[in-house]
């Protein structure tokens, strides 16, 4: 029986490493990315097929866009601030990033936040994973397609990483740093950063560091 | 559309051997800030033959139409976008009251996390060049009905101006 590791896709072959999946002690972490044991799967597990989005406003005709909200407008500036660094176009770049943070300043504070609604909100997100993916694979549109194997790969790492911290506080973090991969989102806990982002597969330069160690 | 190119220069791979420099016939290469100059760049690509890094590329001027999305598709990227930037909300919030203890970088780390899948969101839900119609679109509906009085209306016109 082969387990796979649904943040970075590292097989546990247990023919292969002769010890069942099983038999393997309740910290054992995954090799590549540090994800917890309950974050792998059979890999026969076939899933039963998503519903796909149908439901949805025909604006084609109209030439409008959907509205979008302050924090969907945030992000949509702070990306289209990074395209312009990119093609370095600094003063693009810059106003881009202005509308960005007055996007951010007004988007509504969330009431009564903790860590609890974080776990729960991200646990949301990766329960509509599968219809997003099932709605981009019925599009035959291979780009969203994309976003969601990245996307889903580190809202289950937040999701794995959120919850060992309610279970085990501030000892997860003890003797490691908090690296966060600049091009997908990837969040590792270790002492450096890997050497390949398990989820995009850049190299070690493009992570941050965003704790010091104690 | 033209099929005019020019140069760009990736400062992280320049190995400052300056090859450029000797084969630019233009000079567009020989700049204070390390940037190709774009006003004196023609696009001829001896730079970028030249350049022992491949830190050279050479970009088109005028970019193509973007990939069409359909809706159904536009529909769940900006679902999902919502989601994601209500838990950026909540987790930086936390964050920035704790800050300075493991769970305040923890939810820091959080916060980062999600804005970054949420921007890969927005552009494969029609954003992803910052020179197409849909960007131009959206600026100028901000510039037309600003969300709210203190909206940086100016920035939105600037920007405007400056893309093609």
């Amino acid at each position: 029986m082969k387990y796979v590791c649904s943040i970075c896709g590292y097989v546990h072959d247990e023919a292969e490493k002769g010890i069942p999946f099983a038999d393997l002690p309740a910290d054992w972490k995954c090799p590549w990315c540090g994800a917890s044991k309950s974050d792998f799967s059979p890999q026969e597990e076939k899933e039963a097929p998503a519903p796909i989005v149908t439901d949805v406003p025909d604006l084609s005709e109209t030439h409008e866009l959907q509205k979008l909200s302050a924090g969907q407008m945030a992000a949509l500036c702070s990306s289209l601030a990074r395209g312009c660094e990119k093609q370095y176009k600094a003063e693009e770049s810059r106003l881009f990033k202005e509308l960005a943070d007055y996007f951010t300043r007004s988007t509504p504070a969330v009431e009564d936040a903790t860590v609890m609604s974080v776990a729960d909100a991200l646990k949301e997100e990766i329960a509509f994973y599968p219809t997003l993916k099932a709605t981009a694979e019925a599009a035959k549109d291979r780009g969203a397609q994309r976003v969601c194997v990245w996307g889903e790969k580190v809202t289950r790492m937040l999701y794995s990483l959120i919850n060992q911290y309610l279970e085990k506080g501030d000892q997860m973090l003890e003797g490691n740093d908090i690296w966060l991969c600049t091009v997908c989102g990837f969040v590792y806990i270790g002492k450096d950063a890997p050497e390949l982002c398990p989820v995009c597969k850049v190299p070690a330069w493009k992570f941050e560091k965003i704790s010091g160690r104690n | 559309m033209s099929n005019k190119k020019i140069a760009v220069r990736n400062l992280r791979l320049c190995t400052k051997d300056c090859l450029c420099l000797y084969v630019c016939p233009t000079g567009a290469t020989d700049t204070e800030n390390s940037i190709i100059d774009p006003e004196k760049c023609i696009g001829c690509g001896e730079c970028a033959q030249a350049c022992p890094s491949a830190a050279i590329s050479l970009v088109p001027v005028d970019y193509p139409e973007q990939q069409p999305k359909t809706a159904a598709v536009v529909s769940a990227l900006n679902a999902q976008a919502q989601r994601k930037s209500y838990t950026e909300k909540a987790a930086s919030q936390i964050a920035a009251m704790v800050a300075g203890s493991g769970l305040g970088y923890l939810l820091e780390a959080i916060g980062r996390s999600e804005r970054l899948v949420t921007e890969d969101i927005m552009r494969e839900a029609g954003y992803m060049l910052p020179q197409s119609a849909n960007v131009r679109q959206l600026l100028e509906d901000l510039v037309a009905n600003p969300p709210t009085p203190s909206f940086p209306i100016e920035t939105a016109k600037q920007l405007l101006k400056l893309l093609p």
